[in-house]
């Protein structure tokens, strides 16, 4: 039983992630964590980092018909 | 033992799906149940995965997962990001999944359900996934190039330059019809105008909140952008009933127009977190949403489908749209079954995300059978309603007359019984004024959706607050094309324009900003002007062009992706992607052929402009209408010299195409593969 509990949590868990990163709640996360990998000087905050995203993504084909 | 189980269950699938495409093929007589349709599509989309795109995997393309992507050599948290496949394919789906499935096929249900469901399915699997799938893996081996970029370095210069200018022309084009379909849902609909009207201001709140409070936060700011779109969908009821209120909202076809033109310039000035982000949340979610209930509805309510298998129309003389069942089939499901703008998706954003080359065959060929299935919801939500209240409203008042009891008497004369009584009486259920003359595909897969929400939920109680959140539905993510393709549009023709005149090309300075939006913006506004004066109510004559070009560039892809193939050696299975070329390209052809060229004024744009030439010479057009008749005259042949340069461009890229084949098989040179070169990946089997 509690095997199965633990189970249905990391399931859970696992699709609440997923939402959060197709919705793109996560990016930010995403971004610092490859930052520090990548030793980069300046992080951006994010508020900057949220409208230079948007920015690069509505500058070409994202949206089909 | 476990083999045997496997094997086991794919024979149980496969004859599952035969059986139900049978039923299907050869059912006739009594209404055949929806039930049938799911089970042959999800049955032969199985089979499909299971089989073809295996083969495609391991003997065509050899994806290597032992190969670094993109995404793991270039990490760089902004476009390059490694992404989970399951989240990769939702973001992939989001992208392609447009307004094109849903009413591509509504409008072929004019030739009865079995020719335009065949499509959607075969289609699907052997043209339109493979050109996902095989574009994607290209891509990825070339660190996420785009389309034309491959073109250019792949087929030749020349070939590069005319896949961007053919994805320009084919984007205003797509932009001007997809506005048609919102005007003809809107038309004279207060309900459904203010439902629309009120997502602009929810979206600059959003736009405000993501921007200046919560950062990022998209999922909560949707989740308050879904709750007021659905109060306001609700509360379009109250404003039809107000006849002040009611005035203020009931817009003829011109002014919706002008209003959809004006927002498509401000969405493509304004700062992109103002409007077109937010709007472009919210329409993802309430898509999946629409979407997945849809689908849900269907399964629980198993409506019959009551349109013939095939009905009269396939002669070329229906009335939502002239043309024979081939090529005007083909080209009017358009993106259920194989859509040229996927290319660019396939070359964009997922192959700088994507993690290993096995990835691929998931998210390439399994988004689009997905995709494809929404095509087949769509066409039974099309033909479950009484084919004479189809054509009532899909077809326009020069052909079924303006009236109830002139189109009630019309279209039981061609043998789909109707009464004045069912179309006031439906229109009156949905809370609209009129359903007649609805041309677009959008209304009548509103009242489609709307019977099976309301047989699931609330009964005929429910049903125009039902067709209402249909439209809503249909029409916010058909902005959403809309103004993100103006903005795309819009860098396009800076680009484009920084090489005559350098000033244009900055992308910050406001002048240029303004120019190339009007530019972009009048270029679609006029497709869409024409189309709203139309007699024929315009999607007569611009949605084969619209499917046309789309094709066309479907067939651009599919001619980059044989160069490479046969680049890689690969002849021996070059007709995984020769054969579905071959057809684009008989079928769009004969599509751009019949429609410059067709002595039916109906189909051939040449044809329509002489009649009204001769009209107006024997004194048949009163004064008053002369010089809108002038109008039209220019506009169809405009329409012809468009289809004819889409087409001379798309032959000259084969041509070009075939002496770099002729080349390659005759090992008269080298071929240069433009491949970046491999790298291991460092990462786990299970990452």
């Amino acid at each position: 039983m509690r095997y199965a509990w633990q189970k249905v949590k990391c399931a859970s868990w696992r699709t609440w992630q997923g939402l959060r990163e197709w919705s793109g709640d996560a990016a930010y996360e995403k971004y610092v964590a490859s930052a520090s990998r990548g030793g980069s000087k300046k992080v951006l905050s994010p508020t900057e980092f949220y409208v230079e995203q948007l920015n690069r993504r509505y500058s070409r084909p994202n949206r089909c018909c | 033992m476990k083999r045997i189980l496997a094997t086991i269950v794919w024979i149980v699938i496969a004859c599952t799906g035969a059986l139900a495409l049978g039923a299907i093929a050869f059912h006739r007589g009594e209404p055949l149940n929806a039930t049938w349709f799911v089970l042959a599509a999800a049955c032969f989309y199985c089979v499909a995965y299971r089989l073809y795109s295996a083969f495609i995997a391991a003997k065509l393309l050899a994806l290597d997962n032992t190969r670094a992507t993109p995404c793991e050599r270039r990490d760089d948290g902004r476009d390059f990001v490694p992404t989970n496949k399951w989240v990769l394919f939702g973001h992939h789906f989001a992208a392609i999944a447009g307004p094109g499935p849903l009413v591509g096929p509504t409008l072929a249900a004019q030739f009865g359900y079995l020719p335009g469901t065949l499509w959607l399915i075969a289609g699907a699997a052997f043209a339109g996934c493979v050109q996902d799938f095989v574009i994607l893996f290209c891509s990825i081996r070339r660190d996420g190039k785009t389309l034309g970029q491959m073109a250019r370095e792949e087929v030749s210069e020349r070939g590069g330059f005319l896949a961007q200018v053919a994805v320009l022309a084919i984007m205003i084009i797509l932009l001007g019809v997809v506005a048609l379909v919102v005007v003809n849902a809107l038309k004279s609909s207060p309900w459904a105008t203010f439902t629309l009207a009120m997502t602009i201001p929810i979206g600059l709140l959003l736009g405000v909140y993501l921007r200046y409070f919560r950062p990022g936060r998209v999922m909560e700011a949707s989740a308050i952008g879904v709750s007021l779109v659905l109060f306001v969908v609700v509360a379009g009821q109250w404003v039809a009933d107000s006849p002040a209120l009611a005035k203020v909202f009931t817009l003829s076809g011109i002014a919706l127009a002008f209003a959809i033109i004006a927002y498509g310039f401000a969405a493509s000035s304004l700062p992109v977190w103002l409007l077109l982000a937010p709007r472009d949340y919210l329409s993802a979610f309430i898509k999946a949403g629409a979407m997945f209930s849809l689908a849900a509805g269907i399964l629980l309510v198993r409506p019959q489908v009551l349109m013939p298998p095939l009905t009269r129309f396939i002669d070329g003389n229906g009335p939502v749209f002239a043309g024979k069942i081939f090529p005007f089939c083909f080209i009017t499901i358009a993106c259920g079954a194989i859509s040229g703008f996927h290319s660019l998706i396939s070359s964009g954003t997922t192959p700088k995300m994507i993690q290993r080359e096995g990835h691929a065959r998931f998210i390439g060929y399994g988004a689009m059978l997905l995709e494809s299935f929404v095509g087949v919801m769509a066409m039974v939500a099309a033909c479950a309603m009484p084919p004479g209240v189809y054509f009532a409203i899909n077809s326009p008042a020069s052909i079924v007359g303006a009236t109830p009891e002139a189109a009630a008497q019309t279209i039981s004369s061609w043998g789909y019984p109707l009464t004045a009584q069912t179309m006031t009486g439906l229109a009156h259920a949905v809370g609209e004024q009129t359903l007649l003359n609805r041309a677009g595909g959008a209304p009548s897969l509103a009242v489609g959706m709307a019977q099976i929400f309301s047989n699931s939920i609330g009964g005929e109680r429910l049903l125009s607050i039902w067709y209402h959140f249909a439209i809503m539905f249909e029409a916010l993510f058909i902005l959403t094309v809309l103004d993100a393709g103006t903005r795309v549009g819009r860098f396009m023709v800076q680009e484009l324009g920084g090489r005559v005149w350098k000033p244009l090309g900055r992308m910050n300075w406001l002048p240029a900003i303004l120019l190339s939006s009007a530019i972009i913006v009048g270029a679609w506004g006029f497709f869409l002007y024409q189309g709203v004066i139309d007699p024929l109510g315009g999607i007569n004559s611009l949605w084969p062009l619209f499917g046309i070009s789309n094709q066309l560039l479907a067939a651009v892809a599919l001619v980059v992706a044989t160069t490479i193939l046969l680049k890689m050696d690969r002849l021996k299975w070059i007709w995984v992607t020769l054969l579905p070329m071959t057809w684009l390209v008989v079928v769009t052809m004969s599509g751009s052929y019949e429609k410059i060229f067709s002595a039916n004024p109906r189909i051939g744009f040449l044809a329509g402009a002489n009649a009204l030439a001769a009209q107006i010479a024997a004194g048949k057009i009163p004064a008053a209408k002369i010089a809108e008749t002038q109008r039209l005259i220019f506009n169809q042949r405009l329409d012809a010299a468009v289809t004819a340069a889409l087409a001379g461009m798309i032959l000259v890229l084969i041509v070009e195409a075939a002496v770099q084949w002729y080349t390659i098989l005759g090992r008269k040179r080298e071929p240069v593969l433009c491949e970046t070169p491999y790298v291991a990946t460092q990462w786990a089997e299970g990452d």
